[in-house]
Formats: C-alpha cells, sequence, structure tokens
C-alpha cells in the first residue's frame, strides 16, 4: 500500500509555493497536515506528479483576533486551533466541532486549512466554516483573493480554488451572544458522521434573524445549508415548536446514497435527528448567554 | 523529475530527522513514509505497520512530542523534526512509568499494538496527568487493539499516572 | 522423591509475563522486522472481479520494469507444482494452485505475484500488469449457490456444495413429536474475522548449494503448513526449515501455505531472499474470513419447558475454500448443546462454495455462530412460554452432579457446575435490580435490555472429526510435543512446536517446568520462536482450538518429567542414596533426612553433560527429553458417527445490560458481567485479559464488524474506515468473576479459554437487545446490530410491519 512515485518540494515563502504549483498545473498537489491526503496517496485513490507542502510557510500556522472575529491560519494545526483561547472564545462553535476530527494524532497533523480545502462532504470543519459565515483567503498567481465558505465548497472533494491557488486564511466573523451547536452521529467515535449539524441561531429583537444558519453534513456531495429549515427559523421565536418544525425539513432537497453504513431513509431520519438536537443545543446557549 | 526544491536530487531527497535524541540521515524518495524510513533506513522496528491507512494507530510515534501516525507522514515532512519512538524511551533498562504499566498491569498480549498505545499514553499524562478512566479511553480511542479487549491497558495507564504522580510528588 | 506441594507452585499464581520487557520496548521481532541482504519485496495483483475468465494475463512489461526481478502468473505457478489437494476429498477435486488458473474466483484472489527492490516498486510494476477478464457471474447467496442450475465455481464439480450431510444423534422425531412446544427460528450469520492487528507475512530463502528452503512466517499451524509447502515446492519435509518469529496476534487467521509456496518459488527464481506481507486491504480481503451463512434452530420442549431436542439446519457459506473446508460445519457439533441436557440432535450441514473470500479459523470457528442461534432460541422459547430468560436456561442446564456427562455427539464434558456459573453471573450482575431498573425505565419510553448467554467453550480439537466429512483416515487424534533441556550450567531450556502469539506461552510453560523441576521459573528460557530444524512437533503442531490445556501442557510435563527423573537418579547416584529419598527445591537436590547432603541442579547437569565418567555405570549423557504428547481423549467416529469433535469443556455465563438510542438506533452497553470456569488456571492474570480481549472479539462482531459483498461479489468494506473495529471506547469494562474447577482429563486440570469470550457475546448482547426493542416487537434475526438496521426495523415494527 504505497503512494505512486512522485516528487516534492517544501518552499519557503508563499510566492513560491504558488508559482510552483501553478506551474505543475492538475499534476501538483497541496499537502497541508496529509491525514486526508495520504491515506489517499497510500490507496493510490490520488495520484500526483508534485505535493507542494507548506510545512515552511510558518506565517501561515497562528490565530489571530480579526476585529470582533478571529482569523486561523490554514496552516494552524486542528488540534491548536481547537485550544487556542480565542477560538474557543470567538468561534465555539469551530472549536466543538475539530473536537470530532479523528482522534489526537490526527488533530496534531491536521491543519484547518487542509481540511477546508480537501472539502470531504463528511469533514467536520467546512460544516462549521459555512454555519459560521466564514471567508477564506485563497493566494494564486494573480494575488489574494476572498471567497465566502458558501461560494468555496462546489462538490465532492472540489472548491472554488483554482489551479495554483492556496488557501492561506481563514476568517470567521464575530458570532457573540449567538447560540450554537456541533452534533454528529457516528459509528464510532473519531469516525467520519453519518450525519451531522452545525447550527447558529441569532435573534434579532426576540425572534431569530437572518444570520441564523443551519447546516447539515453527510447526506450531500458537500456540507449543506438547509435553507428550507432556515426559513422555518428566520423571523420566529427560538420555541420548540419552531426547532421542531425546522428540525422536521432538515432533509429537504438532500439525496443521500444508500451504503453499507445505511440506507437514504436513515440517513435523511438522521440528519433530522442531528439537527434537532443541534437545535436544541444552540437555543438552550441562546438562553443562558 | 527535476522540480526545484532544496536537496532533491533525481526525485530522491536528503533528510535530517533527530531520533530518540539521535541525528540521523537519509536520503529517501518523496513517496518514503516516515513509517518506512524508521524501519528501513535506520532498523527502528519497534514502530509497525498496522493499516497504513491512518485507522489503527500501531504506527504512532511522537512527533515534535505530539502523537503523529507514522503512516500518514511523509519521511520528508518531518525533515528538521525530532521523533521519539518506542525504543527511546526506557532509559537504559530502566522502563518508562507507562511501559511498567503495561507489565505490571498485562496490558498487553501479542504486543503489535503495543509501541503506539505507549507513547499515545505517555503523550497523554504528560497533559493530563490525572485523567479519568474516560478520557484514558478518548485518549486511546485512536489506537486498535485486537488482543485485549482495553480493559487492562486503561488499567495499565492510570497505573502509569499514578505513579507519575507519585514520582513528581516526590523531591 | 517429592516436590513441594502444589499450593506451594508456580502454577497458579498471576505472575507478571517473562516476555513482556521486549516487546514493551519495540525490541520484539516480528515477521516484517526481519531482514536478509539483498532481499526482495513481493508485491501481489489482485482480482478485482469475483468471477470471471482469465483471458489474458501479459505481464511482460512489468517484468521488463526497473528493480523488478521476477515475475509469476497462475500458469507459471502450475508447471512447476502439482495441485493444492483439497481436504475434502470430492469427486473430480479441482486443480487448484497458489495464484489464479483459467478462473478468479474472489475478489482480491492472488493473479500474479512479482518481487522488486522494494514494495513501492513492486506495487509500480503491478500496474504495468495487463489481464484480461471475462467476467462470469458471481456466486454471492451461499443458498442459490446450491441451486442445481447456480453458477458452478469449479466445472468439474457437481454443484457448488462440497459437503451435505445429515447427522442424528438420538430420537428427534420422538421428540419433536412429543414436544408441548416447538419454537423455530432463522438466523442469518454474517462475516467478519479478528483482524490481528499484524497481518499475514512470509519471508523466503533458497540455500543454493544445498536446496535447503528456509521460510520464516507467522503461520499458526507450522505441523500442517510445512506439508502442504514442502510438497509444493517438491522437496522433502527434511529440506524444508519453517521458523515461526514473533507473532503480532492470530485468532486463527494466519494460515496461508500458498503465500508461502509463491514466496519460496520467488525466492528460486531470483537466487535472492524475498519478502511477502499482506497490506490491510490485502489482508482483509483475501487471508480469510469467518465463513458467514443460515442456521435454522428449531428447538422441542416439553410442557414443564424442558427441552427435548434440538434440529439445526446449517449453511454455511465457504466462500472459495478448497483449503481447510467444513470447519465451520464440523466444529457446530461440539456446542449445538450448549450447556443444556438436550438429548435428541439433528444437525443437516451444507458447505458450500461461494464467490467470496475463503474461509477459514477465527477465534471459535463456528461455535459463536452456534451458540447465537442456540441462546437466542432459548429466549424465544422464554418469551413464547412467558418464563424468565434465567428461570428457563436453569431449569435447562446440566446439574453439576451429572459430570462428566456424555453428550449425544459424542462429546464428554469434563467438569464445572453450570448452574452454579449462571447463579453467580446473575448475581454479579445485579440481575433483579436490572430487571427493576428496566421497568422504570420503559415506563419512561427508554430501550433497555438485559441479556444471557450460557456457553460451552469446547477446546482442543480432535482430528479425527474429519472423518465425519472425510470418511478418510489417515489422520486422528490430536498431541504436541516439547523439550526439555537443562544446560550445563543448570538453566533450563523448553521448546514446543506450539507458535505464541499474545498467549503468554513463555510464562506458562516457565510456570509448568519450574514446577516440576524445583527450579525458579525464571531460570527457565523458553524458545519465544518455532523453528521447525530446532523445535520437536508433530502434524497438529501450533496455535488453534485452544489445545494449548488439552495437549500442550501433556508434552511439557512428560519432557520435564523425563529430565526431573533423570536428574533424580544422577543426584542419587552422586549423593549415595536412593532416588526415592531425593527432595529437589529452589534448584538443588537434598536427601531426606541428611541435611547438608546436596548437590545443585547445575552440578547434576555438569557431570551429565561434561563429568560423564560420574555419571551411573551405563547411563546416557545429557540432561534432555522430548514428549511428543498424545491426548488420551481423543477417539475416532464410531457407527453412529457419534465423536469427540473437541476434547475439553470449558463454560461461562454472560449477562450484558443494553440501552437502545430510539432516534438513531445506536447500542450502548451499560454492563457486561462474566462468570466463567476453564478449570484450573495455571496463570490467572493471563486467563482474565483472554476473557477480557475473547470478549472484545465478541461484542465487535455483534456492533461493528461486518464483510458486506454486493450482488456481483463486490467487497465493499476492504479498509478500517469501513470495516469497524471495536475501540477502547467500544469495549465497555468488564466484570469478571472466575470458578475453577479442574478437569479430571486434562493433564494439569486446565481447559481453554481464549475463545469463551468470543462465543457467547454475539447472543448475550443480541438477547439484550431484543429484551430491551420487546415493546416494539422486533426480533433480532441477524448482526451486526448496527444502528442503521437497529433503526430501520424499529421503523418497520413502529409501522406494524414486524422486524
Amino acid at each position: 500500500m504505497k503512494p505512486v512515485d512522485f516528487d516534492y518540494v517544501a518552499p519557503p515563502v508563499l510566492e513560491e509555493a504558488v508559482a510552483v504549483l501553478a506551474s505543475a498545473g492538475e499534476d501538483g498537489r497541496v499537502l497541508a497536515g496529509g491525514q486526508s491526503l495520504i491515506p489517499l496517496l497510500n490507496l493510490r485513490l490520488v495520484r500526483p506528479r508534485l505535493l507542494v507542502d507548506l510545512r515552511r510557510l510558518t506565517g501561515l500556522a497562528g490565530v489571530r483576533a480579526a476585529g470582533d472575529g478571529v482569523a486561523i491560519g490554514a496552516m494552524t494545526r486542528q488540534a491548536d486551533a481547537e485550544t487556542a483561547p480565542l477560538v474557543r472564545e470567538r468561534a465555539p462553535l469551530l472549536a466543538a466541532a475539530l473536537a470530532h476530527v479523528g482522534h489526537p494524532a490526527i488533530r496534531f497533523r491536521g491543519t484547518v486549512g487542509g481540511s477546508l480545502a480537501h472539502a470531504d462532504p463528511l469533514a467536520e470543519v467546512p460544516a462549521a466554516a459555512l454555519a459560521l459565515d466564514a471567508t477564506l483567503t485563497l493566494t494564486g498567481p494573480d494575488g489574494v483573493r476572498r471567497v465566502a465558505a458558501e461560494d468555496f465548497f462546489q462538490g465532492f472533494l472540489a472548491t472554488a480554488a483554482a489551479p495554483g491557488e492556496i488557501l492561506t486564511e481563514i476568517e470567521i466573523p464575530a458570532c457573540a451572544g449567538r447560540g450554537w451547536a456541533f452534533v454528529e452521529f457516528s459509528r464510532r467515535h473519531g469516525d467520519f458522521a453519518l450525519a451531522g449539524a452545525a447550527v447558529v441561531l441569532a435573534l434579532q429583537d426576540g425572534r431569530l434573524g437572518p444570520a441564523s444558519r443551519i447546516v447539515v453534513l453527510g447526506s450531500a456531495d458537500r456540507c449543506h445549508r438547509a435553507r428550507a429549515a432556515e426559513a422555518r427559523l428566520h423571523g420566529e421565536p427560538p420555541t420548540a415548536s419552531v426547532l421542531d418544525a425546522a428540525a422536521a425539513v432538515a432533509d429537504a432537497g438532500l439525496e443521500p446514497a444508500s451504503d453499507v453504513h445505511g440506507s437514504a431513509e436513515y440517513r435523511r431520519h438522521l440528519v433530522r435527528t442531528m439537527t434537532a438536537r443541534a437545535l436544541g443545543l444552540a437555543a438552550a446557549r441562546l438562553a443562558a448567554p | 523529475m527535476s522540480v526545484t526544491g532544496g536537496a532533491a536530487v533525481a526525485g530522491r531527497h536528503a533528510i535530517a530527522i533527530t531520533v530518540n535524541d539521535v541525528p540521523r540521515r537519509a536520503t529517501v524518495a518523496a513517496r518514503t513514509s516516515l513509517l518506512d524510513c524508521l524501519r528501513e533506513e535506520w532498523a527502528l522496528t519497534g514502530t509497525h505497520a498496522g493499516c497504513e491507512h491512518g485507522v489503527c494507530g500501531a504506527c504512532t510515534v511522537l512527533l515534535d512530542g505530539r502523537p503523529a501516525r507514522a503512516c500518514l507522514t511523509l519521511a520528508v515532512q518531518a525533515d528538521g523534526a525530532r521523533v521519539t519512538t518506542i525504543e527511546g524511551l526506557a532509559e537504559g533498562d530502566r522502563l518508562h512509568p507507562v511501559q511498567e504499566g503495561f507489565w505490571e498491569c498485562h496490558g498487553l498480549q501479542c504486543g503489535f499494538c503495543t509501541p503506539g498505545m505507549v507513547l499515545t499514553a505517555v503523550h497523554l499524562l504528560e497533559t493530563n496527568p490525572a485523567p479519568t478512566e474516560i478520557e484514558i479511553r478518548e485518549a486511546l480511542a485512536g489506537n486498535l487493539c485486537m488482543c485485549t479487549g482495553y480493559q487492562n491497558i486503561v488499567a495499565a495507564v492510570a497505573w502509569a499516572a499514578a505513579r507519575l504522580r507519585e514520582r513528581s510528588a516526590t523531591p | 522423591m517429592t516436590l513441594h506441594a502444589a499450593t506451594d507452585g508456580w502454577v497458579g499464581r498471576p505472575l507478571r509475563r517473562v516476555e513482556d520487557p521486549r516487546f514493551l520496548g519495540g525490541r520484539a521481532s516480528y515477521l516484517d522486522d526481519l531482514r536478509l541482504p539483498d532481499l526482495l519485496h513481493v508485491a501481489m495483483l489482485r482480482s478485482p472481479h469475483a468471477h470471471a475468465r482469465l483471458a489474458a494475463v501479459d505481464v511482460r512489461e512489468a517484468a521488463a520494469m526497473d528493480g523488478v526481478a521476477a515475475v509469476l502468473t497462475g500458469e507459471d505457478v502450475a508447471g512447476a507444482m502439482e495441485p493444492l489437494r483439497p481436504l475434502i476429498p470430492i469427486p473430480n477435486p479441482p486443480r487448484t494452485y497458489p495464484l489464479a488458473v483459467g478462473k478468479v474466483r474472489y475478489v482480491g484472489e492472488p493473479v500474479v505475484a512479482l518481487a522488486a527492490r522494494d514494495r513501492a516498486t513492486a506495487e509500480d510494476a503491478l500496474e504495468r500488469v495487463r489481464v484480461e477478464y471475462e467476467p462470469l457471474p458471481a456466486v454471492v447467496d451461499p443458498e442459490r449457490a446450491l441451486d442445481p442450475g447456480a453458477p458452478r465455481l469449479f466445472e468439474e464439480m457437481e454443484s457448488n456444495a462440497l459437503w451435505r450431510d445429515v447427522l442424528t444423534y438420538g430420537d428427534v422425531e420422538g421428540a419433536f413429536a412429543r414436544a408441548a412446544h416447538v419454537v423455530r427460528e432463522r438466523f442469518t450469520i454474517h462475516r467478519y474475522v479478528s483482524t490481528p492487528l499484524e497481518t499475514f507475512g512470509v519471508m523466503a530463502q533458497v540455500e543454493p548449494g544445498t536446496g535447503l528452503v528456509t521460510i520464516w512466517s507467522n503461520d499458526q499451524r507450522p505441523g500442517l503448513t510445512s506439508g502442504v509447502v514442502a510438497a509444493a515446492l517438491g522437496i522433502p519435509q527434511s529440506r524444508l526449515r519453517l521458523i515461526a518469529p514473533d507473532i503480532g496476534g492470530g485468532f486463527g487467521n494466519k494460515r496461508k501455505a500458498p503465500y508461502l509456496i509463491v514466496a519460496a518459488m520467488l525466492a528460486r527464481a531470483t537466487g535472492r531472499p524475498v519478502k511477502y506481507v499482506e497490506d490491510r486491504r490485502e489482508s482483509l480481503a483475501a487471508l480469510c474470513h469467518a465463513a458467514n451463512g443460515v442456521i435454522d434452530i428449531a428447538l422441542a420442549l416439553d410442557a414443564d419447558g424442558r427441552f427435548l431436542a434440538v434440529h439445526v439446519r446449517d449453511v454455511v457459506d465457504e466462500g472459495c475454500n478448497l483449503q481447510n473446508p467444513t470447519l465451520h460445519s464440523l466444529l457446530k457439533l461440539s456446542n449445538i448443546i450448549g450447556c443444556y441436557g438436550i438429548e435428541a440432535v439433528r444437525f443437516e450441514a451444507a458447505a458450500v462454495l461461494t464467490t467470496k473470500c475463503p474461509s477459514g479459523a477465527n477465534r471459535g470457528i463456528g461455535k459463536p455462530a452456534m451458540c447465537f442461534a442456540l441462546e437466542r432460541i432459548v429466549d424465544v422459547a422464554a418469551r413464547r412460554l412467558g418464563r424468565d430468560p434465567a428461570a428457563l436456561r436453569a431449569a435447562n442446564l446440566i446439574p453439576a452432579s451429572a459430570l462428566p456427562y456424555r453428550t449425544p455427539v459424542g462429546a464428554i464434558y469434563d467438569s464445572g457446575d453450570y448452574p452454579e456459573t449462571l447463579r453467580r453471573a446473575l448475581a454479579l450482575a445485579g440481575y433483579e435490580g436490572l430487571r427493576r431498573t428496566q421497568a422504570t425505565a420503559r415506563a419512561e419510553g427508554r430501550l433497555i435490555g438485559i441479556g444471557i448467554a450460557a456457553a460451552i467453550e469446547p477446546s482442543t480439537s480432535n482430528l479425527s472429526s474429519y472423518m465425519l466429512a472425510t470418511r478418510r483416515p489417515g489422520t486422528s487424534g490430536v498431541g504436541e510435543a516439547a523439550l526439555v533441556r537443562v544446560e550445563l550450567d543448570g538453566s533450563v531450556r523448553v521448546a514446543t512446536g506450539n507458535v505464541a502469539s499474545g498467549q503468554g506461552y513463555p510464562t506458562a510453560i516457565a510456570q509448568i517446568v519450574a514446577d516440576e523441576l524445583g527450579v525458579a521459573p525464571s531460570a527457565v528460557s523458553v524458545s519465544p520462536w518455532f523453528d521447525s530444524h530446532e523445535n520437536p512437533w508433530m502434524f497438529s503442531s501450533g496455535s488453534f482450538s485452544n489445545k494449548f490445556s488439552g495437549t500442550d501442557t501433556g508434552a511439557i510435563l512428560g519432557a520435564a518429567r523425563a529430565v526431573r527423573d533423570k536428574l533424580v537418579t544422577v543426584a542419587a547416584h552422586l549423593l549415595e542414596a536412593a532416588p526415592g529419598d531425593v527432595v529437589v527445591r529452589d534448584g538443588v537436590l537434598g536427601v531426606r533426612g541428611a541435611p547438608g547432603r546436596q548437590v545443585t541442579v547445575a552440578e547434576v547437569a555438569t557431570v551429565a553433560y561434561r563429568d560423564l565418567l560420574a555419571l551411573p555405570p551405563g547411563m546416557a549423557g545429557g540432561l534432555e527429553a522430548r514428549h511428543y504428547y498424545v491426548s488420551p481423549l481423543a477417539d475416532v467416529p464410531d457407527a453412529d458417527r457419534r465423536v469427540a469433535v473437541q476434547l475439553t469443556f470449558s463454560n461461562s455465563v454472560h449477562v450484558a445490560a443494553v440501552e437502545v438510542d430510539r432516534a438513531t438506533g445506536a447500542v450502548r452497553i451499560a454492563k457486561y458481567a462474566i462468570v466463567h470456569d476453564c478449570g484450573r488456571e495455571i496463570n490467572p492474570r493471563i486467563v482474565e485479559a483472554m476473557v477480557h480481549g475473547s470478549t472484545a472479539h465478541g461484542i465487535g462482531a455483534t456492533l461493528l464488524e461486518e464483510f458486506v459483498y454486493d450482488a456481483e461479489g463486490q467487497l465493499l468494506t476492504t479498509t478500517f474506515m469501513d470495516y469497524l473495529k471495536p475501540t477502547a471506547l467500544d469495549v465497555p469494562p468488564f466484570e469478571v468473576v472466575s470458578l475453577e474447577s479442574p478437569s479430571p482429563r486434562t493433564p494439569l486440570g486446565a481447559k481453554g479459554v481464549g475463545e469463551g469470550g468470543a462465543i457467547p457475546s454475539l447472543a448475550a448482547i443480541a438477547n439484550a437487545v431484543e429484551d430491551a426493542l420487546a415493546p416494539l416487537g422486533v426480533r433480532v434475526t441477524a448482526l451486526p446490530l448496527s444502528p442503521a438496521r437497529l433503526w430501520e426495523a424499529m421503523t418497520r415494527a413502529g409501522e406494524g410491519r414486524g422486524a
């Protein structure tokens, strides 16, 4: 179970990394922590000619305040982000989601940016980023651009990053005072989820405002905003019946596949169930600031 | 292949890793895992290949002090790093308290998962000197053991935690 | 002579394992840790199809690659060896080889093997092999595989059936005719396997001068493997040296002679040593699986709820297994009546070929499935009769006074107290309290259940029992061999034909020998490796069916006692005493009643090896003995086909309490209590840990693990991301109590323990889950109890459709 032969560079500066990656075109892959990529390499499911390792770009690791929100360098190890006081304080939903990523040994190596850029539909970090309305910074041959999480995830393992573009930072806007929760169900602790939900609830004059988001994972080709469910929230008070009504349609528009771990019907049910649990937890946090 | 990159020569890369406080060098293909590098280049065979896709934890080493899957780390990624493997844990014949705990509590049977388990536990106790049973189980949940049913492993880690606390309480 | 009293001995003490420090330090030598100069690495191309004709295999491009030393195809192999011999005599036996010839018959079947400078290069080369497959219909369902029109795996055979038979013991018809109640159920048995963390591997070297073939392999049955491999290579067994190093877990899985043959052929072809180690995908897809199948079971009860007869129709899906089929069928005979006094048994056996991974030995082999079906049907009966499942079991257990008990199949249950085991288990679990908790929880809408399984753990297989299927003599009984040698300095070395894979044999053996020779266990050094040119061995040598307590102890004792006798004889001569007056203790031989007259074991050894003229006149030198122990308990099938399939019988009761999450179908094990009795425990610390590990295997099989094949015979669970093993969070803490009823029939009174947990745990949890879901009317008839399966069952039950 060995990878195909490839070459490897670890450029010391971002510009060089971008240049090398751009010149490699489709044959190049970015290597961040490697915890998603290397299993695929070992199984020969991914067959690059060149890996561009970002490990020497120390400027890409770290957490900083960004206004009242928080910005996280793409190369920040998941475990470091999970325990960073700024993240716990300003983006607790992300910290909670990170705690579900694999096991500690995975999170010590895996990076926040790597998980986002890999865009696995079962992954926790993308779902949290989408629920938190994060903005992702991409650096490419043509310069730097910022993309909303909403627009970043494009499909199964597919993102808006163009060839040669490298995800460098994720910025999460201030969300003080909001209710939040991350809930998932997996066969075993540390496994990818069968279904999960990342929820943010925002009150405006006692009613749930447009910043309230429900993101579900595990039943689509990417993390998925449950817009029908969100619509049941907007303008309503956070009562049990409103939350239940939202959860009941959390699977609207989803067409999950059946697989060895469960039928499509079961997955839809789990999406509703996880959403209901997440909404309940988020509403409780809303009530008790 | 002739892409740029510090020490790359015809697709091979010179690396230097400090393993168990010993500086070591090798020239490896980019695709060589840290696991294969430790085992094949440096004959440190205490680190085991159990699945090579990051699930079983048999290949766990401490990379710059923190547990990592050696099968999910390329050797080139570890260039310049400090690695601790199971061979580096005991001081001569004196076992590390976690190793001692595994012996005292019969926390191993076939021994194949043991190096990864022990190193994972060592890190746990460095960061959490008094873990609860559930914390121990959570910390070890990324390491599969097919022999013990985990019960004596959990007991071994708890035993080691107590021993380490005793030691640190003794001036 | 006298030895110190048994209570004073080393056997029975929970010693720490002597072998642990090197494992703890990462200094063990597993197969993949072995190195030879110029070593080549092997990779195998494996079939992506369940069933296909091999139209063309073109290896030219691969063979020409830089770094590739040799390539072997099925045709190459077939040209160089006689076919592998099926164990079961079949009319027109198919010719099969270590690599596929003509057809492939399961996903993962090896097609081409090649050796290259490293494994990565070997895998690169596999991508250059061109194979044209012409797909054929897969044979996935074992019952449909028996249809006359089903596609056949082997055209030479008349059907896909390997063995079909009906074995009847006692008046089955009469019992069912007079039964007041008959309960029936159909259980689907799933595929799973123990997945030792170290995969299977082999390293082979051919000495050019002598032609001696040396093979290192983590093979658990070297006694059996040696003959198969030597025959395939066309060499006498004396020219094959088979070495088993430290083994990273076995559980029966590690037997794959075809890989040894391929490796040796590549070593021959290249003149260099080669190594092949399965990767995890290969191991999951192609090493072996516990057979799946279907069990239809009917239990006849009288009006008082006494079990009268059991009728089992058993279809075993062997996959593509011609090497060691019928194991999963035959071994069910050894626990078909469980712990109960059932006097009439009918067993309808069918062992069937399908296009799946070959089935093979796996912790308990067939017995977990048999126990699952029997203990489930007992719960079904209890529900039907309105009896408490504990009470119904208690009423049917064989009483202690009836032991030794001859079962209708021909086994003899040797020791134990089954009713007491049940009583203790119920007490340990707090059964009454659990029932009260359950009642309260149910009132709150929670789904809590309690499951009991009472089990027999048969061990030490009697190889004569194969005659039931083969009707062919030539292999019978069971035994093991041991060598005990006191070295010149008085230290003791022991070697046996068995191979250790975590069971603690070096420690247990040291304890046994220490007692016999009157030395400390630390003075006893047990060879950690098997080496066919060093260790004594026989056909049945190796690790299977928990035979250590049944045969290995006899071999070790036999050799140790012969050495002790010689020690005493020589000492008596040196001390001018009568042998009967010589006492051995702590490495010193003294004379009773004459303090100060003594010699040490080392002094006697010096005489035996060096000071030869000091020996008693005419006595041969040396202080060494070998003993080839044959179990006196083994028999051959009688005219009524009664035979002891296995020879010693441990027993246990498991009690599990679970809660099922109505919303997700997840099962949480809230309590797990075990009371077991494996006779005299040589090392209680090792015994208890075996119970933990074995039970964890069953829990994994019950809740998580399953090899899933689709309708085309594709294996969908080929990595540890899909084939789910239990973690430290999935296995609950166990409460374990052991009873010790020494067997009157084994050398030390010990009985098997390694499979004990894996046998009842499936039934205990399944019974608990069905009990939890009883308010919904859900029946548990298939495993694993995945959240999806339980949720769907609850949902269907809620819709009034039953499960």
